[in-house]
């Protein structure tokens, strides 16, 4: 009895320390965020201080606010989803639900370009959009993110249609209906909860982007992840913005991840093995 | 439906009736083509160019800050690369790096998972906790180890070790130091990940089997040896795999972190490859050192599926 009562409290021990050890650094720029800049300076750190919003308001509002920099990651998120989906939906159900030849290699294509490591295909890119002109636009960013989002999107859409039975689209021949009618009506709304878990990765994956973003960034188009940095430099650090930017760049996945947190165990599963994701 | 009916209608007319799977073979094959399109155009264009085209500058002396040097060299980067003693470290570098953070990611997801498989309660908790570093930018995470966890004398880091009699030390200013602080950050943002894959293929393992085992009197070690080590394996290879793929082009942690350095402390290949390219702008070389890189992750995930495959 005392043996397994030990044996609670270690476990309960061990787990209260990882919990803490994940959490932690999270827990403490939003903590640091709430503070003036002498309070997060305090030795030893404080954790009782009077709260404030004055970071927030300054990195949002005051001077070189980052308010269009998180313009300029939702839109390029949204934008980035947006395509993809248009064009991975269509793609995977082929893949999923057709037969026709070379079906084996272009599935084994989609997996294979994950491969490529990123500075791989950014040295290149960036010689070819500094020809067009496309350094520093929305267009050329949101491009290279598909190199990235599709082969994920496909895959993980592949696994949603798959689980589909087959004798649903039957049927909807059997009466009359055309392909693209039985996609739209039939199967499309069968993969919504798919549909729409692909939809959060697709944004998280755009989101915490930095290697494209920080190649293919300028004054017009510079996502949250990469604006941070103007809170760094040499000469000093400021903060209490910075754990407040940092914040506003933590926010938006943290909400997508815990709302969909039971689906996430899939779709990182799904979307790693055969394709890849986020570095 | 008035197309349906069109098209139907054209096709009964058309062919001869014995002939029809075959009609409807074709037309499945061109609806496919016509799905996959504009995916695969987006591909082609994104990766499949991108990979020639660099293959092809890797050829090339492109040094944008010095124009008037560049042209055709053959495989003279490549040489230049064999002989090059920071490729060779940057290569070492990331085989140190991906092998210990994969490895500890592992170890530590695995027995995690297996202890709070064990709970009765509380596994919710778990399960919301390890979703968020999962989900966070790596260039965030990166700059809030940096900063508020590894800064001396006030990072919280820092702070512990003072008060554990360890004293003060310079966690990103020292080689050794640097490189065990980016291999910490990211075995703790990539753990959970781990963790997770492993606790959804503990639970899927039949109960059964340790009934049996329970019944001959086998030990809890024995049955972890045993039983969940054997039915575990494919998701243990699996994770192996995911994560060595990332860890190899691991980029924004570390270049938030310590930007390669101090010195190229912790350059790994992909940050070389960045850094030659874009801080150095020497396009070309940068681009052959690319190239190095996808061999050697080809090489190692070549190595990886063999395992997978093997038993």
């Amino acid at each position: 009895m005392t043996a397994k009562r030990l044996r609670i409290i270690a476990l309960l021990a061990i787990s209260t320390v990882f919990l803490l050890a994940w959490a932690f650094p999270i827990l403490w720029s939003v903590l640091n965020s709430l503070k003036t800049d002498s309070d997060v300076l305090a030795y030893p750190p404080k954790l009782v201080f009077a709260p404030t919003l004055e970071a927030y308001r300054d990195v949002l509002f005051g001077s070189g606010s980052i308010l269009p920099n998180l313009l300029s990651s939702v839109i390029i998120s949204v934008g980035t989803t947006i395509v993809t989906m248009l064009m991975a939906v269509p793609a995977a159900y082929a893949l999923a639900r057709l037969r026709f030849r070379g079906k084996k290699f272009a599935g084994f294509y989609v997996l294979a370009t994950q491969m490529l490591p990123p500075v791989g295909i950014i040295i290149p890119y960036f010689l070819v959009l500094r020809n067009i002109g496309w350094i520093d636009t929305y267009q050329g960013i949101i491009l290279i993110y598909l190199s990235f989002s599709l082969p994920f999107a496909i895959w993980l859409l592949v696994s949603y249609f798959e689980d589909i039975p087959f004798e649903m689209e039957e049927a909807a021949y059997l009466d009359g209906a055309s392909r693209l009618k039985t996609l739209w009506r039939i199967i499309i709304p069968q993969v919504r909860g798919g549909i729409a878990v692909t939809i959060v990765f697709v944004f998280l994956n755009a989101w915490n982007e930095f290697l494209f973003a920080v190649v293919l960034s300028g004054n017009t188009v510079r996502p949250v992840t990469v604006a941070m940095f103007n809170f760094v430099s040499v000469e000093q650090t400021l903060w209490a913005k910075l754990a407040a930017v940092s914040v506003l760049a933590m926010l938006p996945v943290v909400v997508l991840g815990v709302v969909a947190q039971k689906h996430i165990v899939k779709g990182l599963t799904v979307g790693a093995v055969k394709g890849g994701g986020r570095r | 439906m008035v197309t349906t009916a069109v098209t139907s209608a054209g096709i009964a007319s058309e062919e001869p009736r014995s002939d029809f799977g075959r009609v409807l073979a074709q037309r499945e094959r061109r609806f496919a083509a016509a799905l996959l399109a504009p995916a695969f155009l987006a591909l082609l264009a994104t990766t499949t160019f991108p990979l020639l085209f660099l293959v092809y500058t890797s050829a090339f002396r492109m040094d944008l800050a010095m124009p008037f040097t560049n042209g055709f060299v053959g495989f003279e980067n490549y040489q230049v690369l064999l002989s090059d003693e920071r490729f060779w470290t940057s290569l070492l570098v990331s085989l140190v790096y991906t092998g210990s953070t994969v490895t500890l990611q592992v170890i530590i997801g695995l027995a995690l998972a297996l202890l709070v498989m064990d709970m009765k309660r509380g596994q919710g908790w778990f399960r919301v906790i390890a979703i968020l570093p999962v989900v966070l930018s790596p260039a965030v995470v990166g700059m809030i180890w940096r900063t508020f966890m590894l800064a001396p004398e006030f990072g919280i880091v820092d702070f512990l070790a003072i008060n554990a009699g360890l004293g003060s030390k310079n966690w990103l200013g020292d080689p050794t130091l640097a490189m065990v602080s980016v291999i910490a950050i990211h075995t703790w943002q990539w753990t959970p990940f781990a963790f997770m894959v492993l606790l959804a293929s503990l639970a899927s393992l039949p109960e059964d089997i340790y009934e049996a085992a329970r019944l001959d009197r086998a030990s809890a070690w024995q049955r972890f040896r045993r039983i969940t080590l054997p039915l575990l394996r494919p998701a243990i290879v699996m994770v192996i795999i995911m994560r060595t793929m990332v860890a190899l082009t691991a980029f924004a942690a570390i270049f938030t972190v310590t930007a390669g350095g101090p010195g190229t402390a912790t350059e790994i290949l992909n940050l070389y490859a960045y850094r030659k390219s874009f801080t150095e702008l020497s396009i070309g070389y940068g681009s052959a050192l690319a190239v190095a890189l996808l061999i050697v992750t080809i090489i190692i995930s070549g190595i990886l599926f063999a395992m997978r495959r093997a038993k």
